[in-house]
């Protein structure tokens, strides 16, 4: 927040008084929803992932935000809207959007002897099968890991990506579950192969080891994690990472700012070649609780903040949260070459695959649930527990057990 | 009590009187009722009323907002069938038996060398080994984490340098996870009982185990045959205490192991914290809750029976 939007406001709107305060993720899911069961004690404006949305929807204590949205709707991106919505009402106001893309790393491509421009790059990784090929290329040039995927704690990001995509999910439209669908068997089977192939890179996404094989080699004498932390000359670099436009800032600003220059953003490859390339992972909302006392200061706040082309692209050049906003993309910051990424103009790419994003069935009122069943199912199936058939019945029974959905 | 007008003048005067003198009691001590009162007001808030709201809460379906559904047995029916839930109480039992004999006869040993007056320095070897009982388990917790990464783990690397031993996967399998989690707990818990240990050793004369090594008995055989039954109520003392903690496990589990890998870690604490707080099923946790209390209470009775009887 960085961005000088609030400072803005606070001109505009002098007697309303802001205290930001920053949570943790972990907190925020614990206190916000006792807050609202305890009917006192939420923020005016709190700010929620898409993951949780539905979620603390579901749970009720919300400001119904329906009239003051209806402006908004048909300038967000369409699939930030369907977690916001219950029995026809609004109860947030969508924020960022994480459209998937595919990050690699120029200098291992150029090792190994592949093309490192982005177009060329997109072309080569068409389907998760020609990835699978290109990471088998990479490693047997390089020696360099594909990517980083734990097996044994896997938490199934990758897998929700590659579900979205296709427009599946855990649950279809009707609300049926679906985890032991057969497409989504497939997909599992595909991320399987990797697996099988000895490709990847055993670490667990948001740890030590992580972060020190996307900050690894580098144009700095020594590589380091974030402001400092060198990484052991032993640790080879992962050549590539399919993630949300989010982690573009991540890596600049926090994970790997020295290995600035030698990243690319290309496409995400597809299941089957022709179908969208792309998803969305994470993403933010605001809401206003039921419970607050100032709901006209709060949502004009969110209204300045969100809905203002402005302060969203004030916010979007401080933190790079990509807006859902879809009337600022045609503002100039989107035409910015990123040094970091080797000039690239990389907002645009972010565009395409926010434009193309599926709806898909993913997060929603169960997700931290059914997100528990899967990781576990695919837990089994990486490490060779049980296949992906077997894995997925049993999380489909567990989470038709537990919420009674059909 | 107020007693109800009786037949006869004879039982009326016999039954109003324990109640009458209790209010005598009461009034006579009125200054400590007053005094300790506040303790019973927050049992009967936190205590008393959530115990018995969770017991409610068992029968219906509550997200913790709007209405509260009542479904009879439902949830505990659904309880078991519900994999994960058994495999925690399965966990507890495993994590029971890996790392609880192994604790407690590492803290007897200890204590018994750290009790003798000829050991140098015995005051700071305790302090050392009591320290990490007051450390932070979180920042504990993360600690571990480095040390044990299977690729880059001070632990591996010292393994694969110095013994030439394959990496072991210390987070990333199913024992891998246990044993992890078994060395977190046996680093953080051991001064503890170390320190009961040691407190239950200093009330056994000396003379005892004296007249076993004079008998002709050596250190070895004086610890197995003296100490060991004379501290058979302290260990006893620990093993309940162990036995509740490892069902209870939870910061232990979640900064270390999250529950995982394929839930091989989780205990029944960390999976009713994950319904209730995670996925908002209130009413199903306080279900699993009331079974989790139900063998545990049991487990506990079923061992201060079968010890509590040699103890003497």
């Amino acid at each position: 927040m960085q961005s000088g939007a609030l400072d803005a406001f606070k001109a505009q709107y002098p007697n309303v008084e802001i205290d930001y305060v920053e949570t943790a993720p972990t907190d925020m899911y614990q206190k916000l929803p006792l807050a609202l069961q305890a009917g006192t004690g939420a923020p005016d404006l709190a700010c929620v992932e898409s993951s949780h949305l539905a979620q603390i929807v579901a749970l009720g204590g919300l400001a119904d935000l329906t009239t003051q949205v209806q402006p908004y709707v048909s300038q967000m991106l369409a699939s930030k809207w369907s977690d916001a919505i219950l029995d026809g009402k609004y109860y947030a106001m969508p924020w960022d959007s994480g459209p998937v893309v595919f990050y690699y790393r120029r200098d291992v491509f150029a090792a190994a002897g592949l093309p490192t421009d982005p177009d060329s790059v997109s072309q080569l990784v068409a389907t998760w099968d020609d990835y699978l090929n290109v990471c088998q290329t990479i490693m047997t040039k390089t020696g360099d890991d594909c990517f980083a995927n734990n097996k044994a704690n896997n938490y199934g990001r990758l897998y929700e990506m590659m579900l979205w995509q296709q427009g599946l999910g855990y649950y279809d439209a009707t609300g049926k579950v679906t985890v032991d669908s057969a497409q989504n068997v497939a997909t599992l089977e595909e991320l399987k192969k990797f697996w099988d192939a000895n490709l990847l890179s055993d670490q667990l996404e948001w740890t030590d080891g992580w972060y020190a094989e996307l900050a690894a080699g580098g144009t700095t004498p020594v590589a380091t994690v974030g402001p400092g932390t060198p990484v052991p000359p032993t640790v080879k670099p992962v050549a590539s990472l399919v993630e949300a436009s989010w982690m573009g800032a991540f890596l600049k600003g926090w994970i790997a700012p020295g290995t600035s220059g030698l990243w690319g953003v290309a496409q995400m490859p597809a299941m089957v070649a022709g179908q969208a390339r792309s998803a969305n992972d994470g993403g933010s909302n605001l809401v206003i609780p039921d419970q607050s006392q100032n709901k006209a200061a709060a949502w004009a706040l969110t209204e300045w903040l969100l809905g203002r082309p402005d302060s969203q692209v004030a916010i979007f050049k401080a933190s790079d949260f990509f807006p859902s906003l879809t009337t600022t993309y045609t503002d100039p910051i989107f035409n910015e070459p990123d040094p970091f990424f080797a000039n690239q103009i990389t907002r645009q790419a972010y565009i395409a695959a926010a434009n193309i994003i599926p709806v898909g069935y993913v997060y929603g009122p169960n997700y931290s649930l059914m997100n528990k069943y899967v990781s576990t199912a695919i837990q089994k199936v990486a490490t060779g527990a049980a296949s992906a058939q077997d894995a997925l019945t049993e999380a489909a029974n567990s989470i038709r057990n537990d919420t009674g959905m059909p | 009590m107020l007693v109800a007008a009786d037949s006869t003048g004879k039982t009326r005067i016999s039954s109003s009187k324990p109640p009458h003198s209790l209010w005598k009691e009461i009034v006579r001590a009125r200054w400590s009722y007053l005094f300790i009162f506040p303790f019973y007001l927050t049992f009967l808030i936190f205590g008393l009323y959530s115990t018995l709201f969770s017991f409610y809460l068992s029968f219906t379906e509550w997200k913790g907002l709007g209405p509260i559904k009542f479904i009879g047995l439902k949830n505990y029916i659904s309880l078991f069938k519900d994999k994960v839930f058994i495999q925690s109480m399965e966990n507890g039992f495993l994590l029971f038996f890996m790392y609880v004999p192994l604790m407690i006869f590492l803290a007897l040993v200890l204590a018994v060398i750290l009790n003798s007056k000829h050991v140098r320095g015995f005051q700071f070897f305790r302090t050392i080994i009591f320290i990490p009982y007051i450390m932070n388990i979180v920042a504990a917790g993360f600690a571990f984490r480095l040390l044990l990464n299977q690729k880059y783990g001070v632990v591996n690397n010292l393994l694969t340098g110095i013994f030439n031993i394959a990496p072991i996967p210390w987070l990333e399998s199913v024992w891998g996870g246990r044993v992890s989690l078994c060395l977190l707990i046996i680093w953080a818990w051991l001064g503890y009982n170390m320190v009961i240990m040691l407190a239950g050793l200093q009330t056994i004369p000396s003379e005892l185990t004296e007249a076993a090594m004079i008998d002709g008995a050596n250190p070895v055989q004086a610890f197995f045959y003296v100490t060991i039954p004379l501290m058979r109520p302290v260990i006893l003392f620990s093993v309940v205490l162990s036995l509740m903690g490892s069902f209870n496990l939870f910061n232990e589990v979640y900064i270390l192991t999250g529950g995982g890998s394929m839930n091989a870690t989780i205990t029944p604490f960390v999976d009713i914290f994950g319904q209730a707080f995670g996925n908002f099923r209130l009413g199903y946790a306080s279900a699993m809750a009331y079974i989790y209390f139900i063998i545990l209470f049991i487990l506990t009775l079923f061992q201060v029976r079968y010890f509590g009887s040699r103890v003497d």
